[in-house]
């Protein structure tokens, strides 16, 4: 601590500089010599056979069970993206400037989004989340620079889990219904008029879900996206 | 590099090794680069604590391994120990206390005498409070020694991720390297059983009384 010149004082006390100054990307850095190759490579998000449903600004916190308290889990963008192939919806939630994930899960039928007491710009759900690669029960809360965003927010996540309740309920009573034609038609074919009616709509239900390709099958496209810096 | 008590990768890892006097923000920095989380709560560091950080770059997946140091002298423990092998490094002060700007000499003198021809730089931690004792035109070291010099707030996320991509880019020798999307995996299809359904609920209705920690804070960038 000997040979730095003392900041002159008398500049400090009569100018309000702007804290963020120009030029502050000027490599002032004595050249060193690399200790590593890189060669580039092409950049998967493992977005790239997905649907974006909403794409918002957002903060997201994670809810510290033991210290009783919301923690921040990062500043960045969130979306809710659709799987082209299986039709499969879940949130993706990225910090900014190092893309890093915060969150990473499935947007299932049970998952249930409320409010947040006393800030109507912040909603809570729990999930399984898997930003880190592998499955963890969180709790979250998102917090938007709006009210309109977190109500848009919430509303598609509500139309995302009713649409999903409602077709596993369907397919449950088309499963049911099936079965029950099974034995009625070893009983034979007369009995009644109404489940094949039915059956034609569980046939219909099933073709529209029909490519059920694995998840981990579409990853590997190779496409090259700006990070959107 | 291989380096005790950590798993060994197969992409390129570098050990950085971050010094500076105790209350800069060191830890908060990292541990911001870690989970996301503002830690406010100091608790000084005792010795030093190794942190894996990856990265994922046009140039493929990066780790620093983060050795944070003790910043107080008490705490410091086998400070030459620490340092050897460093490949690169992160001198921190913090501008709301003019006397760590003064004690980053030292530090640098320090750090030098083990590591030699680093990329090194300095960061000027905590520009988002209103009163600094240390404005950025005083800050004149790293031109004397030639560092790099990066304003940042572990707080406000200003410049979070500059000093991380200064280094990867000297170490690579590669001025374009940028940080790119890390790979979001499709998540595995999970069965919630009624019993877990409802601590979940439990708990959500807990978390939902709770304030977040920093309501006030408008930015989103």
């Amino acid at each position: 601590m000997s040979n730095v010149a003392e900041p002159a004082v008398t500049s400090r006390e009569e100018e309000e500089e702007d804290p963020h100054p120009a030029a502050e990307d000027e490599d002032t850095g004595a050249p060193v010599a690399p200790i590593v190759r890189l060669e580039e490579v092409s950049v998967v998000t493992g977005e790239e056979n997905e649907e974006i449903l909403l794409n918002l600004k957002a903060k997201l916190y994670r809810f510290d069970k033991e210290g009783n308290q919301w923690k921040e889990r990062g500043v960045g963008t969130v979306k809710l993206l659709k799987d082209k192939v299986n039709g499969k919806v879940r949130l993706v939630m990225r910090q900014n400037k190092t893309l890093k994930i915060c969150a990473n899960h499935l947007v299932l039928p049970g998952l249930s989004i409320q409010e947040h007491h006393g800030n109507d710009k912040s909603c809570v759900w729990h999930a399984a989340d898997f930003a880190d690669g592998e499955l963890k029960d969180e709790t979250f809360c998102i917090r938007f620079p709006s009210v309109q965003d977190c109500k848009t927010f919430k509303d598609k996540i509500e139309e995302i889990t009713e649409s999903l309740a409602q077709d596993r309920g369907e397919s449950e009573e088309a499963n049911a219904t099936a079965s029950l034609l099974e034995n009625l038609s070893v009983e034979g074919k007369d009995s009644k008029e109404k489940p094949e009616t039915k059956e034609s709509s569980v046939e219909s239900k099933d073709s529209d879900e029909k490519p059920k390709v694995k998840e981990e099958a579409p990853l590997s496209v190779s496409e090259k996206k700006d990070n959107n810096e | 590099m291989a380096l005790p008590n950590q798993q060994t990768v197969e992409y390129p890892s570098f050990k950085l090794v971050i010094v500076g006097d105790g209350g800069t923000g060191k830890t908060t920095f990292v541990k911001r680069h870690l989970t996301g989380e503002f830690e406010k709560k100091y608790e000084p560091t005792i010795g030093v604590e190794v942190h894996p950080l990856d990265f994922h770059t046009n140039c493929g997946k990066i780790r620093f391994y983060c050795w944070d140091t003790a910043g107080q002298e008490k705490f410091g423990g086998l400070r030459d120990g620490y340092y050897i092998h460093g490949q690169c490094a992160i001198i921190m002060f913090d501008v709301t206390a003019r006397l760590t700007y003064k004690n980053v000499p030292t530090w640098h003198r320090d750090l030098c005498r083990v590591c030699e021809n680093i990329p090194i730089v300095l960061c000027g931690n905590k520009v988002d409070v209103k009163n600094r004792q240390v404005k950025a035109k005083q800050v004149t070291f790293h031109r004397k020694k030639n560092l790099q010099y990066y304003e940042i707030s572990a707080k406000s996320n200003y410049n979070f991720e500059k000093p991380f991509l200064y280094l990867a880019r000297k170490l690579a020798g590669d001025v374009s390297l940028h940080f790119v999307e890390s790979p979001a995996l499709a998540p595995p299809e999970v069965h919630i059983d009624m019993a877990a359904q409802q601590l979940h609920e439990a708990e959500l209705a807990q978390a939902a009384s709770q304030p977040l920690p920093d309501d006030d804070d408008e930015s989103f960038d």
